[in-house]
């Protein structure tokens, strides 16, 4: 047992290091512009919010903050419908063909979407996406949704069939049956479908900076990229403009925490 | 009568089974197919042409661009760079995340605490993660500040300026916002493992290190396999940490095949040699998951 402080030592420790980064640049965005001389892991002194308030009016980031949080929002409400729809037609329906739709969905599991942004670029331009939110969510959904369809139909085939059967005898029809009897007891899938796809969107860069070139549709990610390559040496707009990403998704994460630690483990491991 | 023996017939019911899948299957297939499936067979075709993107007509060139693939000293480059690393970034999180889920799946007070300290870097964004860690990484910030504090002053270099330390610094910075994810999938592994033979072990004088090495590491070693895989390729195809520090540079010496496909395809309009490199990613990484895929269902089974 003599062991154990050098255990908690050593998690302390390591557990700092790992918080650092993001404490120095929280502490870094408080601090009023004479405090900046002093080291980055040093608090604040007197702390101020007015590095937010500028970055948030003056370089457009309550418009980014708006876009991010459309877009993010929409992709997770719609992958969790056609997701859990998709997953309930291979779990429970028979019909033929099912299983070159599985290797379809296994082949976009594979697909790294750096790799594809050139012909989808070319993809949204013929259909007039660019430089629309819609665009980006549409590409979103397809390159995440294999991933929640397995995710989906690992839960629904712990769902005893009898359940189904027998609201199938007593007369729903099967869009009745997903939506009055499948959906209502599988909320721990749907939360974590809609936190990663909320998580992975909000987190995007690449495909946002392809299609979104007009400012005022931008989201927080391009805005960011933009903003830092303008204002290298602005400590504190950089710094106030990482937490106003930060801050929101530590809050959801703090939350729904236990719903993203299995969710992401078992993406990962299934 | 005529109705009610055609609602029942094999045809019309096969007919209604394939309406019902076809309805729930529809917009998440349409979706995937129009903008994930189609768009990767078109990377294969737009790599055997010649086009900017914009005029009507593409080129044919066959294996041209694969050709001058091969002869391109600058891919090379930007291949041994992707090599480099995701070797730096597989072996920290493999190493770290293992000694780390292993410290962390002992019976101890405030496990979950030091848990969520760990995969709170997780969820950031990567251009997060780069503007924090160029910010750090300044002949003025807070690594070198660091180093001087804790009299390591003569360690001091300006990381990200620097060509031999731009590509190791930003792999750290990747790795950090990704070990979290690898400790978890290691702790899943570890709790498969009895925590008897742990006992034993101590009964019969091991020491824990002995543990470690006899115990938990060959426990671990399936779930090594796919800590290693998805770490691999998601460093692998990597894109907007380093396009958010820097583009590829100082000179080439973080350019990587993202950044080289991105610069090629994306700012200079080359749309055929583009997709040469991205086919070049493309290949490496489905080879990979498909791999890890194969390995996971013969788990399974």
């Amino acid at each position: 047992m003599a062991r154990k402080p050098l255990v908690y030592t050593l998690l302390t420790l390591i557990s700092l290091l790992m918080l650092a980064p993001l404490l120095m640049t929280a502490f870094t965005s408080l601090k009023p512009a004479e405090e900046l001389v002093s080291p980055p892991w040093v608090p604040p002194l007197a702390p101020t919010f007015q590095h937010f308030i500028s970055t948030w009016v003056d370089a457009n980031f309550d418009t980014y903050f708006l876009n991010s949080v459309i877009i993010s929002t929409v992709d997770a409400l719609v992958m969790i419908v056609i997701a859990s729809a998709a997953a309930y037609a291979l779990t429970f329906l028979k019909f033929p063909g099912k299983p070159i739709i599985y290797a379809l969905l296994l082949a976009g599991l594979m697909i790294p979407p750096t790799a594809i942004i050139l012909p989808l670029y070319v993809t949204e331009q013929r259909l007039g996406l660019l430089n629309t939110h819609l665009g980006v969510i549409v590409a979103d959904l397809a390159l995440a949704v294999p991933i929640f369809i397995f995710l989906m139909s690992a839960y629904f085939r712990r769902i005893p069939k009898e359940l189904r059967d027998a609201a199938r005898v007593d007369g729903a029809t099967e869009i009745q049956v997903y939506w009055r009897v499948i959906l209502p007891i599988s909320t721990p899938a749907i939360i974590t479908t809609g936190l990663l796809e909320f998580l992975w969107s909000w987190n995007d860069l690449l495909l946002r900076l392809l299609f979104l070139t007009q400012d005022n549709l931008r989201t927080l990610t391009v805005g960011m990229l933009f903003f830092q390559g303008t204002q290298t040496r602005d400590i504190s707009g950089l710094t106030s403009a990482a937490m106003i990403m930060a801050i929101p998704i530590i809050i959801i994460f703090i939350i729904f925490q236990r719903h993203f630690v299995q969710g992401m483990t078992q993406g990962a491991v299934k | 009568m005529a109705a009610t023996s055609r609602r029942w017939s094999p045809g019309r019911r096969k007919r209604q089974a394939w309406l019902t899948a076809g309805l729930f299957l529809l917009p998440a297939i349409a979706l995937y197919l129009v903008f994930a499936f189609i768009p990767t067979i078109e990377v294969f075709e737009y790599s055997l042409t010649r086009w900017d993107g914009i005029s009507p007509n593409r080129e044919w060139v066959g294996l041209g661009n694969y050709d001058r693939l091969f002869g391109d000293r600058i891919f090379w480059e930007a291949f041994f760079n992707t090599v480099e690393w995701t070797a730096i970034i597989v072996v920290i999180n493999v190493g770290l995340g293992v000694v780390l889920a292993a410290v962390l799946a002992r019976k101890i007070k405030g496990r979950i605490f030091f848990q969520t300290c760990m995969f709170i870097p997780v969820i950031q964004a990567p251009i997060t993660t780069a503007i924090i860690w160029r910010w750090m990484y300044q002949p003025n910030g807070a690594i070198n500040e660091g180093l001087s504090a804790i009299g390591l002053g003569f360690l001091t270099t300006p990381w990200l300026g620097d060509l031999t330390t731009a590509l190791p610094a930003l792999a750290i910075a990747h790795s950090w916002s990704t070990l979290g994810l690898s400790i978890v999938i290691f702790l899943a592994g570890l709790q498969a493992v009895d925590d008897e033979l742990y006992d034993a072990a101590k009964i019969d004088g091991a020491t824990p290190i002995q543990a470690f090495w006899y115990i938990t590491l060959p426990a671990l070693r399936p779930v090594t396999a796919v800590v290693f895989v998805l770490t691999a390729t998601a460093a692998f195809k990597a894109f907007d940490l380093i396009w958010g520090t820097t583009q590829g540079g100082p000179i080439r010496a973080t350019e990587i095949l993202a950044t080289y496909m991105y610069k090629r395809g994306v700012l200079e309009n080359n749309y055929g040699y583009g997709s040469a490199v991205a086919v070049a990613l493309l290949v490496i990484v489905t080879l990979a998951m498909a791999v890890y895929l194969y390995m996971q269902a013969r788990r399974d089974d």
